[in-house]
């Protein structure tokens, strides 16, 4: 730079600055309020995108700037001074001025990319002033909120000013510099209330907007739209309605019955203390051999009232499910006639699922292999199975059921009975009606039998007089290809399903067991679990009033003559009763211990090895005593109970149903029900069982 | 013939002894995409608030308190309560979203309060809502 050249472009400088004083003092308006925007709405998101291109720009034509004013001003001190009061309250701007006179333009490039400073953008007005006015136009219009800030933003100019001042150092008395201090520090205060201010307004301005925002969304749904009656009903006529009903009352029942209060505090509690000792004192008084009812199913009108109990059984799979089959309504003959209801012990007062079949269902079973599939033997020699996936199950029809016709292809006579055997991939149903005919049938497919069977009575000379009408049966533990069959006659009938050496299938005419005196109503074999092997023990009651303990001749025991007599085997133990026994049930896990219900309404617990002349336990359901066919008279009244069956799992549960149509469950303690946990171990009361048998078989 | 009550009178009884059982307050049918009330018992509706011509609060206070008729009807708008629960069931479901993924969905939703106890059972297309009292503890 030559010095001949520099009072000329002084001179000329000088020219320019006093035509750009002008332009100056609009430009600084414009870029107070946007650098005003820029720093305290910086934090804003919608700036964010602006911004960086800006000050990318900006930045880019400061160099320009910088270079242009380097190569000019090294001794442009004096031009500078005219310069700075342009924009600035001039009282404050000659006192900076004073001291930041010589030195003050140089450091000023240093401070452009820290602050927004108004002075320093004002030399960029020299090459930029098309340019910046264009880029900022749209950010003022957004943000027309960017407000008055001339006098923090006039300060603020000041402040760094001085700050210039400062970093160029030590040509300043202290005194000013404390004064400056103090005045940059309240400065500072200033404009950072300010920008606090700003940026609540702001905030709240964005906070009430949004809210709006969710509240108009809220006023769009809500008040709801209420539906038109039009709507209402095609919406609550709709099938998926009817399932969600369906389903999610369900839910919520079982939801509200679950009687344990999952909240209980028992520090604050001490009434069901004094519950839980009367409970202890049931059961220490009675050695675990008390009976305790815990729920019972009644049907509601809906299904039809007056309906016997036909059949029961628990679901092998799901403890809290258990079925039970209807005969059909005396009440209201428009209901199906045949029910089914699958109950939940967590589900009072509504079955978990209501089936229907077309005929009086006198049996039922849980398919011990599927435990979505339960099946019914009915009134019409129909068998019936239903499948608790099946989509429909609204409507409680079967998915699969039997011919109807007699001949070969099916039952034609009600079927009592009703049994699956085989394992969980080959199993097959057998049921037997009281004509005599014995079917089996694949699970898959029920419209023709796989085996069909006739019975014949065991002497070829009461061959066409006496049938063999079967009333139960019952298959010992480890043999699908025989069974017991008890039988109107009294008799109790070993059966093969198979022709074998030396006999044909059916009737087994070299054995029989005759002790019962009237029609026999149920037959159990020993469930067999355990060390010791019970599984040839079997019990039967019969409508002569009794109860009997036997023990199966082997099928294989060839111990009848040539000539052909058969052997009648005698019961191991009879017990008589004061009514006809209607049913009576092994337990599952205790090998001495077997219910039994009765015409008097009574349901019965006996352990053998405790006794054999009387219950261990009974007990009545708390719902008999009213009188469902009108009989009237004191003690009148049908409490008969049919059907008795265990919980299939721990043996805990005892289900009974009968002529008024309720199922009653029962829990029994610790001595007849559940693994383990009673005085003896199985093994010893098996013994005991053992031995009490083999007395008896000696005398 | 076989004759069964015809599906709906089903889930009309299904839908009375729910809300007839003990300790029942209310229950609620809302549908889940618009939050339009479906069916209601135990709430105020709009045509009674209307009828009313007094408006209770949501939280279960009652403006007129003497009042008899609204004692029997139920305390709390139902408009009100389907449009917190339903609010409710879509941040729950929300929740589950962002913990458990996509492909879960909230299957029931239980409140213990101090007063009562709300269950919600959101489906596909519906919620069903039931407010019961809870045992003294």
């Amino acid at each position: 730079m030559s010095s001949s050249s520099v009072a000329s472009r002084k001179d000329e400088i000088l020219a320019k600055k006093a035509k750009l004083a002008e332009l100056k003092r609009q430009r600084e308006l414009r870029q107070r309020e946007f650098s005003s925007n820029r720093q305290i709405l910086g934090d804003a998101s919608e700036l964010a995108q602006a911004s960086p291109l800006r000050s990318r720009s900006t930045q880019q034509s400061r160099e320009d700037i910088d270079s242009l004013i380097d190569s000019i001003l090294p001794d442009q001190q004096a031009a500078s001074g005219s310069r700075t009061p342009s924009g600035k309250s001039p009282a404050k701007r000659a006192s900076a001025f004073e001291q930041a006179q010589d030195v003050v333009d140089t450091p000023v490039r240093k401070y452009q990319d820290a602050v927004t400073d108004t002075q320093t953008l004002s030399f960029a007005a020299l090459t930029t002033v098309y340019e910046i006015p264009v880029e900022t136009k749209p950010e003022v219009i957004t943000y027309s909120k960017g407000v008055q800030t001339s006098e923090a933003w006039q300060s603020g100019d000041d402040g760094v000013v001085e700050g210039e001042g400062e970093a160029d150092g030590g040509t300043r008395s202290p005194g000013r510099r404390r004064r400056r201090y103090l005045s940059e520090r309240e400065r500072e205060l200033e404009e950072e209330a300010i920008r606090q201010r700003l940026r609540q307004e702001i905030e709240e301005e964005l906070r009430a907007l949004s809210l709006d925002e969710s509240v108009d969304k809220d006023k769009e749904r809500f008040p709801a739209r209420s539906l038109a009656p039009e709507e209402l009903n095609a919406v609550t006529s709709s099938n998926d309605f009817l399932d969600f009903i369906e389903r999610s009352s369900k839910v919520i029942e079982r939801a509200l019955d679950e009687e344990y209060d999952v909240l209980a505090d028992y520090a604050q509690q001490a009434r069901s203390a004094e519950d839980d000792d009367e409970d202890a004192a049931n059961y220490t008084g009675r050695k675990g051999r008390r009976i305790k009812e815990i729920a019972s199913f009644d049907l509601t009108d809906p299904m039809g009232k007056k309906r016997m109990i036909s059949a029961l059984d628990f679901s092998p799979k799901f403890p809290e499910l258990l079925c039970t089959a209807y005969t059909k309504s005396q009440a209201s003959p428009h209901t199906p006639p045949g029910l089914l209801n699958i109950w939940n012990l967590h589900l009072k007062g509504r079955p978990e699922y209501s089936l229907h079949a077309t005929s009086d269902l006198l049996s039922c079973l849980f398919h011990p292999h599927h435990p979505s599939l339960i099946l019914g033997g009915t009134y019409s020699g129909q068998l019936c199975l239903w499948d608790t996936r099946a989509r429909h199950h609204r409507t409680g029809e079967p998915v699969q059921r039997t011919p109807l016709t007699g001949g070969r292809t099916g039952h034609a006579h009600p079927i009592y009975s009703l049994a699956v055997v085989g394992t969980q991939n080959a199993s097959s149903i057998i049921t037997a009606s009281t004509d005599g005919v014995v079917c089996a049938w694949s699970t898959d497919m029920l419209t023709l039998p796989q085996e069909y069977l006739e019975l014949h009575a065991p002497l070829p000379a009461a061959y066409k007089t006496d049938d063999v009408a079967p009333t139960c049966l019952s298959f010992p533990a480890g043999d699908p290809t025989m069974f017991l069959a008890g039988t109107e006659q009294g008799a109790i009938l070993p059966i093969h399903r198979y022709d074998r050496a030396g006999a044909k299938a059916g009737v087994d005419t070299r054995t029989s067991y005759l002790a019962h005196m009237a029609p026999v109503t149920a037959l159990d074999f020993h469930p067999s679990r355990g060390k010791l092997d019970l599984g040839d023990l079997f019990v039967s009651s019969g409508m002569d009033w009794s109860i009997k303990l036997w023990r199966a001749n082997p099928p294989s025991s060839t111990s009848t003559t040539i000539s052909g007599q058969q052997e009648i085997v005698r019961p191991l133990l009879e017990i008589q009763r004061e009514d006809t026994v209607y049913d009576v049930r092994w337990s599952p896990t205790k090998p001495a211990v077997f219910a039994s219900v009765d015409g008097g309404g009574v349901l019965e617990v006996w352990d053998l090895n405790a006794s054999t002349e009387v219950p261990v336990a009974a007990a009545r359901p708390s719902c008999q005593g009213k009188d469902v066919f009108g009989g009237g008279g004191a003690g009148g009244g049908v409490r008969s109970l049919n059907k008795v069956v265990w919980e299939k799992g721990v043996g805990r549960h005892v289900a009974v149903g009968g002529l008024d149509g309720v199922t009653t469950v029962f829990e029994v303690g610790g001595e007849l029900g559940g693994v383990g946990g009673g005085t003896t171990k199985s093994g010893e009361v098996g013994a005991g069982l053992r031995k009490l048998v083999g007395r008896q078989g000696r005398r | 013939m076989m004759q069964q009550p015809s599906p709906s009178a089903e889930t009309e009884s299904l839908l009375a002894r729910l809300s007839q059982r003990p300790g029942v307050q209310s229950t609620l049918i809302i549908s889940r995409d618009t939050g339009a009330i479906v069916r209601s018992s135990g709430l105020l509706t709009a045509e009674e608030i209307e009828a009313d011509g007094a408006a209770p609060t949501a939280n279960g206070t009652y403006l007129n308190g003497t009042d008899g008729e609204v004692k029997k009807k139920g305390t709390r708008n139902a408009e009100d309560v389907a449009r917190l629960v339903w609010n409710f069931v879509r941040s729950a479901g929300n929740m589950i979203e962002e913990l458990n993924g996509e492909h879960d969905e909230a299957k029931l939703l239980r409140i213990r309060t101090k007063k009562n106890e709300l269950v919600v059972v959101p489906d596909a297309k519906f919620l069903l809502v039931v407010i019961h009292d809870t045992p003294p503890a």
